[in-house]
């Protein structure tokens, strides 16, 4: 089949009615998609609106409680992956599914390799590999190990792992979440090729400015349910929010200019860290956060960012340099004697650092604190009721949508893990608040919520060590932004004083200015 | 006396077998992302009832044959514990270990009526079981490193829920290995039948536990294992004659020496499986 007859070639996919139900849930209340050839649909919604469910069960990872699903027109029961990526449907999940240790190339053929009688054929697969990266601009190196990569190359690892696959369908979950910023452009290109090639895309996004940018159609989800399907030729940023709230969003965030005392509460001098394959990632890094200050960040994802932050919170030893709590040295302290100084580390990994997923909500709101009363009695007793009445308490008090407080983590929502992340932390009434990426998969609402939150501790005096990929986050929030680049921190600016090119550049690697 | 020759190092491959033969099975297990401490029991399921088929049909083959499906079903026992019903690996293999121990002094007492001990049975030349093994230790490099089947093993392993998503049955890849392992068991209890000609309860000796080390130390791939449980062989080979010379208390330990000392090196430098002992929860409602 050409270029041509696939564009033309209609409705790809048809959802009708899809119920998903969860004990205690209902995930999917009856929803109808139609997704075409050579379209880009975006799919929309808060957290927990049901849209990686949705998706999941196109996908063959859960079976719809009821409704139909068609594919070019006949209907077809999707029972695992397996059936999915024979009928042609990819995805490329919000967390991604590769093996740190083996190369790009096994990665990306397992379950579906070439082979030469029982041998992997290692040549063709290359040649494929490469072959497939020309056409859609999509560059990695077959050799390399996967823990290798940036995020960026992983996703690409993803994308062209469905497509080797020969996925005419490919769901992209919340794939820039991830991505820094400097990298959705090239990202947006791929996804116009792969549309032009005739391909199906369903684009989950939380920001609607990129639903806007690529997408054809969106269809919006509110709580399990179907809102309705838009052109984006006639939508807008606004219009789109309240579909997805039920009112009307005001994007603007409250930030009063409360004046420092020029306390320092976090200082950092001449820290040094490597990183898991012990190649230095951090190099002498000093800085300074003051009491009501919030203190940005920038840079392009892996440039010791996780390190620096891991180090300051005692999770990684430092290799050199100190780090001051309140004036008092505490490198190298456990994160239990960190917390107790005052100090918190809100986690951009929140499945390897933030949450224990089997535990329930509960068990999770106290980690960290399970030794303290009322959650503890005496030093081996725990107090369930205790736990239960606190969390109950701070999911009502962080708006975590959750049918129960026993509900396991991993039953939830990616924002909705993230609040129960931040209730925590934050409800232990911090002097220092180390947040990485706290926003990260948060919908537009749950933006807000954090932004007023870290606001809201800056005003009660807390000093917010913020690190983010987010330039319009670090913009909105940080009082100063320092740039973080090959391990080293540059420039540091004002925003308003400065504009987002001009970090952007030093995000880079630009030249280094001192304004 | 000459203690060094190449008779020894014979010798050695000889004790190093049954070894090797677990250590490969441990190695498909945990490659899948199964632990099984069983495989010392298997091994001695493996035995006893080749012992038991030699004794009742005088044919060593048929026997060889009934080793082997013991340990396919303890594997496949195993298997069902860790992975459907979510058992802790370790206590699930420790039962079976248990159990069989008990069997074998059951079992040799009804056929035999010697507790323990089985009189001398029809056996095959153990040789036969030698170079099987050394065709099964290069087989199992090249399945593992360059064949789709080993490349999906190893995913498997390391990240079930990629597997899933890749469109690979997580639950039967480990079930269908877990029986892999349990045949290579029931060959390592076969073997030391052949080799002695008898069954006795003792004669796993604590080789399963050193075939799980041996694949530890060579790092989950199968020559290097193999390399390794030849090295215990060596030791053990050399200890004999060096019964001559020193107390045999002590020269019979010296194997068990050694693996502790190895192990203690290599612990903690090996690439275990990540998903290794964990049960994968296959999100479904
Ligand atoms: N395996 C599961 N078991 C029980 N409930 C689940 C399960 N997976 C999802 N849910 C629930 O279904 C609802 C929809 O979740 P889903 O992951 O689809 O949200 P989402 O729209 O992708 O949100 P986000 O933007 O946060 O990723 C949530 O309330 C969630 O708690
Ligand atoms: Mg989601």
């Amino acid at each position: 089949m050409n270029e041509r007859e696939r564009s033309v070639r209609g409705e790809a996919v048809r959802m009708e009615g899809i119920v998903k139900r969860f004990p205690g849930v209902t995930a999917n209340a009856g929803i109808d998609l139609s997704l075409n050839y050579g379209e880009v649909h975006g799919l929309l919604g808060e957290n927990g609106a049901g849209k990686t469910v949705l998706m999941s069960v196109l996908y063959g990872l859960y079976r719809p409680s009821e409704g139909q699903i068609y594919l070019e027109g006949n209907p077809v029961s999707i029972d695992s992956p397996a059936v999915a990526i024979r009928a042609g449907i990819g995805m490329v999940h919000q967390h991604f599914m590769l093996v740190p240790r083996l190369t790009v190339a096994d990665n990306m053929v397992v379950g579906w390799e070439t082979s030469r009688g029982p041998f992997l054929d290692r040549k063709r697969i290359r040649k494929r590999i490469k072959e497939l990266s020309e056409q859609y601009g999509l560059e990695v190196d077959p050799d390399s190990a996967v823990e290798e990569l940036s995020v960026g190359e992983q996703q690409r690892v993803e994308i062209l792992k469905a497509l080797y696959r020969g996925a005419e369908v490919l769901i992209l979950d919340e794939p820039t979440a991830t991505l820094p910023e400097q990298e959705v452009e090239a990202f947006f290109t791929t996804i116009r090729a792969m549309r032009d090639e005739g391909k199906a895309m369903v684009f989950i996004t939380h920001k609607l400015r990129e639903a806007l940018t690529i997408c054809d159609r969106v269809t919006v989800l509110r709580k399990g349910e179907k809102v309705g399907t838009v052109p984006t030729t006639d939508a807008t940023e606004a219009q789109l929010a309240e579909m997805m709230v039920g009112r009307e969003v005001v994007f603007e965030v409250q930030r009063d200019r409360v004046a420092s005392e020029g306390r320092p509460l976090l200082q950092v001098e001449g820290l040094s860290a490597v990183d898991d394959r012990n190649v230095p990632a951090v190099e002498g890094v000093d800085l300074t956060v003051h009491d009501h200050e919030i203190l940005g960040v920038a840079g392009v994802q892996g440039n010791g960012q996780t390190e620096l932050v891991e180090a300051i919170c005692g999770l990684r030893s430092a290799v050199q340099g100190h780090v001051m709590l309140n004036g008092e040295a505490v490198t190298g302290s456990s994160p239990r004697k960190m917390a107790e100084a005052g100090l918190v580390h809100i986690p951009e990994d929140r499945h390897r650092r933030g949450l224990v997923l089997n535990f329930s909500v509960a068990e999770n709101a106290i980690l960290g604190r399970q030794y303290e009363a009322p959650f503890a009695i005496g030093h081996v007793g725990q107090s369930k009721r205790a736990i239960a009445g606190y969390a109950r308490e701070l999911v009502e008090r962080f708006s975590v949508v959750v049918p129960g407080v026993r509900t396991p983590a991993r039953a939830l929502s990616g924002g909705n893990q993230q609040r129960v992340i931040l209730a925590r932390e934050l409800d232990r009434k911090p002097k220092v608040i180390v947040a990485a990426q706290p926003t990260r998969g948060l919908d537009v609402a749950g933006i807000e919520f954090v932004w007023e939150q870290l606001l809201a501790m800056r005003r009660e005096g807390a000093g917010i060590l913020l690190v983010s990929m987010d330039l319009d986050e670090l913009m909105t929030l940080a009082d100063r932004l320092v740039v973080m680049y090959q391990g080293k921190l540059v420039g540091e600016h004002r925003p308003g004083e400065t504009d987002k090119q001009q970090i952007g550049l030093l995000m880079l690697g630009g030249a280094v200015e001192t304004s | 006396m000459d203690v060094l020759s190449l008779d020894l190092l014979v010798v050695a491959l000889r004790l190093a077998t049954p070894v090797a033969f677990v250590a490969l099975g441990e190695l498909f297990s945990e490659r899948a992302g199964i632990i099984n401490i069983g495989v010392e029991g298997s091994a001695l399921a493996g035995a006893l009832i080749a012992g038991i088929v030699a004794h009742y049909s005088g044919s060593a083959w048929l026997a060889l044959a009934a080793a082997v499906g013991i340990g396919m079903l303890l594997g496949f026992i195993h298997a069902i514990w860790c992975v459907y019903l979510r058992a802790n690996h370790v206590v699930a293999g420790a039962a079976v270990n248990i159990l069989v121990a008990g069997l074998a002094l059951f079992l040799t007492v009804l056929v035999w009526d010697w507790r323990g001990r089985s009189a001398s049975v029809v056996s095959l030349d153990p040789w036969i079981l030698v170079w099987l093994l050394l065709v099964l230790v290069v087989v199992a490099q090249v399945f593992l490193f360059r064949t789709r089947w080993g490349l999906r093993l190893r995913v498997v392993g390391e990240h079930p829920q990629a597997a899933d998503t890749a469109g690979i049955n997580v639950y039967r890849t480990r079930v269908a290995y877990s029986v892999l392992t349990g045949a290579l068991c029931g060959l390592a209890g076969a073997f030391l039948v052949n080799n002695l000609g008898r069954f006795t309860a003792g004669m796993v000796g604590g080789r399963g536990f050193i075939g799980i080390a041996a694949m530890v130390v060579g790092n989950y791939k199968p020559i290097p294992a193999f390399l390794a449980a030849y090295l215990f062989g060596f030791v053990d080979a050399l200890q004999m004659r060096l019964q001559d010379v020193i107390p045999s208390e002590i020269s019979m330990m010296l194997p068990y020496v050694l693996t502790v000392i190895v192990l203690a090196g290599f612990l903690g430098k090996a690439n275990v499986p990540a998903a290794l002992g964990k049960p994968y929860i296959k999100e479904q409602g």
